[in-house]
């Protein structure tokens, strides 16, 4: 069954960088549209400051941006049609979820993000494939 | 231990603390003030007298940065709907907490009124948070809950100011040159940051902790705590602040770099896990102390002003971090509470940060679209009835 609309998860890691391009190539292959979805992690928990959570906001409104402008520079070379959506939440359970709501029908996913967490509590890519509705591609 | 080396160990905790907190995705002074725990209890380190000043001054700076981050306009819109909810939510705990501190647990007075004070807190920053990443901040209710924070915080501040005064002469030039510079510097500002600011100098910077500075000693000399007016002069320089947003940031870079580190480091270093460990039944008891009356008070009226979602308000307003420690450390550093009563109500505070955010967010977090439509809706309703009634 060909695919026809493939969500992409981006993060700006390595792994998410390569998850990107063999996304890329797959949709040119296919003809198939593309939306890549960023989740913002969560502002600092328990902060003591409203300064800490205000930086840290404008930091990832700042990181966020860059990292949309990047992906749609790179669809726009690559000759594929690509919305990209930044949203909060949680990263596993927003990447399943965003799937089922824009019809995907292929998660393409970095092997491991670039947090430490992901690296102590398994990966953001184990937990979508166990719980997305659809087929996934955990790109090393 | 030698200070050169007791500074290296702290500015490398501080530099860890900031590295696991991007990592993990906690805030960076709940790590710095659990590291301080680990740095107090596994080495053996008597607090020197420059680090007991280095943290006081990053209190009152933290203070002042909290009342310099305050939406004095959110303010003036909410005030009234807030001010019945944020003062009972200072005056529940405050008193409740106080009493069984005395009466419960045989603390002295001025102990007493310390765990009092530290357990009135609402934390702006964690409330803030909180309904920032929800989006609940752009709603009637999230800024409802936002100025009846700061109320309670005032009350905070306030009482910790006004309930430890010796009257002495000390006391007129305090008051007289707290009045001055909340008075003057938000006009003398303007001036002085368009003729001084903007160089790598800092003089707004210098001008700002010279003020804090200044409190701090004429508070001493007056047996009161600056905690009030650095929180007002912060408040009055908000508009300032607000519109110089590049001058606030280097001010908190200096802040969050070096100072505020300290603040934590050497709260935690100050918490026996031991006295802990001893007194786990107290520590529940105070929790307990603080929750209690906070959801007992806080509840009827936030079911009047902020429904449908009491309970998330109830349990918002019941959190609290850096007036609790700052309250605490002073009690400590002033010898009103010892190293037992300072590390079971640091352990409260960070409780209460912790147990109510996450039981508000888990079980009773609204959903901030359905809540901008359920207002939208609201308000429109008596236009509708105006309509039916032409």
């Amino acid at each position: 069954m060909p695919f026809r609309h493939l969500l992409v998860a981006v993060d700006g890691s390595e792994a998410s960088e390569r998850a990107l391009q063999k996304g890329l190539e797959l949709a040119r292959l296919l003809n198939a549209s593309v939306t890549a979805l960023a989740v913002e992690g969560p502002l600092p928990a328990y902060a003591a400051t409203i300064g800490e959570v205000e930086e840290v906001r404008r930091e990832k409104d700042a990181f966020f941006g860059r990292l949309a402008d990047e992906v749609r520079a790179r669809a726009r070379a690559a000759g594929v049609e690509i919305e990209v959506e930044v949203r909060p939440g949680h990263a596993a359970e927003l990447i399943s979820r965003v799937a089922a709501e824009r019809g995907a029908d292929l998660i393409v996913i970095g092997h491991r993000g670039h947090f430490l967490r992901d690296h102590l509590l398994g990966s953001t890519a184990d937990r979508v494939a166990e719980h997305a509705a659809c087929p996934v591609m955990i790109v090393r | 231990m030698g200070s050169l080396a007791l500074a290296t160990i702290l500015v490398a905790a501080a530099l860890a603390a900031s590295m696991l907190s991007v990592e993990l995705g906690i805030s960076v002074a709940l790590i710095e003030l659990s590291l301080g725990v680990v740095i107090g209890n596994a080495l053996d380190v008597t607090t020197p007298e420059w680090l007991v000043f280095l943290a006081g001054f990053a209190g009152i700076l933290l203070t002042f940065l909290a009342g310099a981050e305050v939406d004095v306009p959110q303010l003036r819109r909410e005030w009234r709907a807030s001010l019945a909810l944020g003062l009972v939510s200072f005056a529940a705990p405050f008193l409740a907490a106080m009493a069984f501190a005395y009466w419960g647990l045989g603390w002295t007075g001025d102990a007493s009124k310390i765990a009092g004070i530290a357990l009135s807190t609402t934390s702006l920053a964690v409330v803030y948070a909180v309904l920032v990443e929800t989006g609940l901040n752009r709603t009637a209710i999230g800024q409802r809950i936002m100025a009846a924070t700061f109320v309670t915080d005032l009350g905070t501040v306030a009482a910790l100011s006004v309930l430890f005064v010796t009257p002495s002469l000390w006391i007129v030039p305090f008051a007289g040159v707290s009045v001055a510079l909340i008075v003057g510097l938000p006009k003398l500002a303007p001036w002085f940051f368009a003729r001084f600011g903007d160089r790598v100098i800092e003089p707004e910077i210098k001008l700002a902790f010279a003020g804090l500075l200044l409190l701090m000693w004429l508070g001493e000399r007056a047996a009161s705590h600056a905690v009030l007016p650095a929180f007002v002069l912060g408040l009055a320089l908000s508009s300032h602040y607000a519109s110089h947003r590049r001058e606030q940031e280097r001010l908190r870079v200096v802040a969050f770099a070096f100072l505020t580190p300290l603040f934590f480091l050497r709260g935690g270093m100050s918490v026996s896990l031991g006295a802990l460990g001893a007194n786990l039944g107290v520590l529940v008891l105070l929790f307990a102390a603080k929750m209690l009356p906070k959801l007992a008070g806080v509840y009827p009226l936030a079911r009047r002003y902020c429904a449908p979602h009491a309970p998330f308000t109830t349990l918002l307003m019941s959190t609290g971090l850096t007036f609790g420690t700052i309250s605490s450390l002073y009690g400590l550093s002033a010898g009103l509470i010892d190293e037992t009563q300072f590390s079971l109500l640091v352990a409260v505070v960070v409780l209460s940060a912790v147990v109510p955010t996450v039981i508000a967010q888990r079980l009773f977090q609204p959903d901030a679209a359905e809540e901008a439509r359920r207002e939208a809706a609201a308000a429109r309703r008596p236009a509708l009835r105006g309509g039916e009634g032409a």
